[in-house]
């Protein structure tokens, strides 16, 4: 299963590089959440392999217990990322209303300058 | 009480401080006090801390009575202390600034509470001593820094926070990648303990990986060449005293995580990864300081100057010798007070002048020569001038490049030097030599002084500095040699039979 989950992350990474680089932002921000799970799934898939070993509960004999700490890790990077993602979107919103248009493309133009009048 | 249990206060304060604000809702004269008194109490606390580290060596707080490697620990040594001392007393003088710029009732009700969950997360980033812990603190900073940079800003300033937060969002995942990495190759995440494991794997290429990984995310953090683009056009749009804040501490924590990742934590024979850090340091001195020199205003000249000075600081960290590490201390130091009080001058500027372009602005030695000699001092001892404190901290760099031989690296950052010199001058020319002043010079505003005097208050610190250099050098060397001492690191931490 390691080199299925290493290709897998492999693709999320490499699929939120690609979307990262588009121009709209809607796709900048997929592109981000992308990379936060393929960082999840990175850090998780070190707890090694999970075949045969039991849950890491106490008080559960039986096989030896998966190591928990990677979960514990993702569970806040994912809080984080949450966070961080949910920030993203409103950044994005409100620069899209302020200076109306979703491309990244467009909002770095040189061409578009502040209106002279404002300049104070 | 036992010193080491001072070790929370730097994380709990200015927490517990955000937090009453923030239930303040409005702002009121008692937030400011409050705020004030708490930065002042930060200020006490460090130098409690750094002094404890001074004179009795580093103290481990184990949170929770959890111990390494299995347990979250916070290490105050001296470096650490350094660190904490700067980031309280910067922290105070752009409060105070701020204060002094806007009347209560104007000040947004947010931007108190924020600030100090910024120091919050800056602390934690010194005193930590686990990886993934400093993730956390990192992202405790960065939440707080995007939320400043927005908080402010106007329809047109708004887009320059998104190359700063996205090139800061992939920083932080590749961090992330990292902690995991260090997690699957050493089986923990504590510091003393991956010390101690790294050295067997010394060489190989897991290592050398995980190493490259480490260098990209906290030179990213730095504004190291070529990934800084974040932050010469994001510092330009926040309101002064919170720039000043920004100019001062947020690089400056990842010079000090690259100070203590690669001088402590991890096995210090990586030549490829010093050999790549040098060079990297030199283009960003070299271009740092000609995007300083090709810009009109003046915290966009500034904010450029902050990557060029970032550059001679990893540049010491790359020659890799006890000295050299000691230059770079030493070097933090200077910078991160000439650097805010050089922000929190350009924020005076704009009051005087109502600009920042250096072509609306003018006549202020005439009118303001304190504000000139304020900017003098610190411009000068930006560029390296004796016996100001710049020039100790360039003096040993230079040296320490030429012990090695490093012919190139010694011209470059002489180069920068030069260079600094010729765009400070720019700013001399704009705003206080140029007989005219477009805007006009509003000297019936009477913000103008206390925050003068904030900025004069800095500058007397800055000369102690240089002229006190023979102590602040002593301190410098102690602070490297505890960083560099990574068999103590590991006993202290992990205790003898481990």
């Amino acid at each position: 299963m390691m080199w299925e989950t290493a290709i897998l992350i492999g693709l999320l990474f490499g699929a939120a590089c690609f979307l990262i680089l588009q121009a709209s932002f809607v796709r900048i921000l997929f592109g981000f959440i992308l990379l936060s799970n393929a960082a999840n799934l990175f850090v998780l898939a070190m707890s090694g392999r999970p075949d045969g070993k039991s849950a890491p509960i106490v008080g559960v004999a039986g096989a030896a217990p998966v190591d928990p700490l990677p979960q514990a890790l993702i569970l806040t990077a994912i809080v984080i990322g949450f966070g961080v993602i949910a920030y993203l979107v409103i950044l994005l919103y409100r620069t899209f209303l302020d200076q109306r248009t979703a491309s990244a493309r467009e909002l770095f133009d040189p061409a578009r300058e502040r209106p002279e009048e404002e300049q104070a | 009480m036992n010193p080491a249990t001072l070790m929370i206060l730097p994380v709990a304060l200015p927490l517990v401080t955000a937090v009453v604000a923030l239930m303040g809702r409005r702002p009121a004269a008692w937030r400011r006090w409050f705020t004030g008194g708490s930065a002042l109490l930060q200020v006490v606390v460090a130098f409690a801390l750094a002094s404890t580290a001074w004179h009795g060596g580093p103290q481990v707080l184990a949170i929770g009575g959890w111990a390494a490697p299995y347990g979250i620990v916070l290490v105050g040594d001296l470096l650490a202390g350094i660190m904490l001392v700067l980031g309280a007393v910067t922290a105070l003088a752009s409060l105070l600034y701020g204060f002094a710029e806007l009347p209560v009732g104007d000040e947004h009700p947010l931007r108190l509470p924020l600030v100090q969950f910024l120091v919050t997360g800056i602390n934690l980033a010194f005193c930590t001593a686990d990886l993934f812990n400093l993730f956390v603190a990192f992202e405790v900073m960065l939440i707080s820094s995007y939320a400043l940079l927005t908080l402010e800003a106007d329809d047109w300033d708004i887009k320059q926070a998104f190359p700063y937060m996205a090139l800061n969002l992939v920083g932080s995942t590749l961090f992330l990648v990292a902690a995991g990495l260090a997690y699957g190759l050493f089986g923990s995440l504590n510091f003393a303990a991956i010390a101690e494991r790294s050295t067997a794997l010394a060489g190989t290429p897991q290592l050398t990986v995980l190493a490259l990984l480490l260098f990209t995310v906290f030179g990213m953090k730095a504004g190291l060449f070529p990934l800084f683009y974040w932050l010469p056009n994001s510092y330009p749009i926040l309101p002064s005293p919170v720039a000043a804040l920004y100019a001062g501490m947020l690089t400056k924590v990842g010079v000090y995580v690259l100070l203590r990742i690669f001088g402590q934590v991890l096995p210090p024979d990586l030549p490829l990864i010093h050999t790549l850090m040098m060079w990297l340091a030199a283009a960003t001195m070299i271009f740092g300081v000609l995007g300083a020199v090709s810009r009109n205003f003046i915290r966009g000249i500034l904010s450029f100057h902050i990557l060029s000075q970032i550059g001679y600081m990893v540049l010491a960290i790359g020659l890799f010798t006890p000295y050299a590490i000691a230059a770079a201390i030493f070097y933090i130091i200077h910078h991160i007070i000439v650097k805010s009080t050089l922000f929190m001058v350009g924020g005076v500027v704009v009051v005087l002048n109502r600009s920042d372009d250096l072509t609306k602005t003018g006549r202020l030695w005439a009118v303001a020569p304190v504000l000139g000699v304020v900017f003098l001092l610190q411009a000068l001892s930006l560029a390296g001038v004796p016996p100001l404190s710049g020039f100790w901290g360039k003096y040993m760099i230079v040296v320490e490049g030429l012990r090695q031989r490093e012919w190139v690296l010694v011209g470059c950052a002489l180069l920068a030097g030069v260079l600094t010199m010729f765009s400070m001058l720019k700013i001399w020319n704009g705003p206080f030599w140029h007989p005219e002043a477009a805007g006009g010079v509003h000297l019936a505003d009477a913000r103008w002084k206390p925050m003068t005097a904030v900025a004069g208050g800095m500058t007397l610190l800055s000369l102690g500095i240089g002229f006190g250099a023979e102590f602040f050098l002593r301190v410098a060397h102690e602070a490297a040699r505890q960083v560099l001492d990574r068999g103590a690191y590991v006993t202290l931490l992990l205790g003898g039979g481990n």
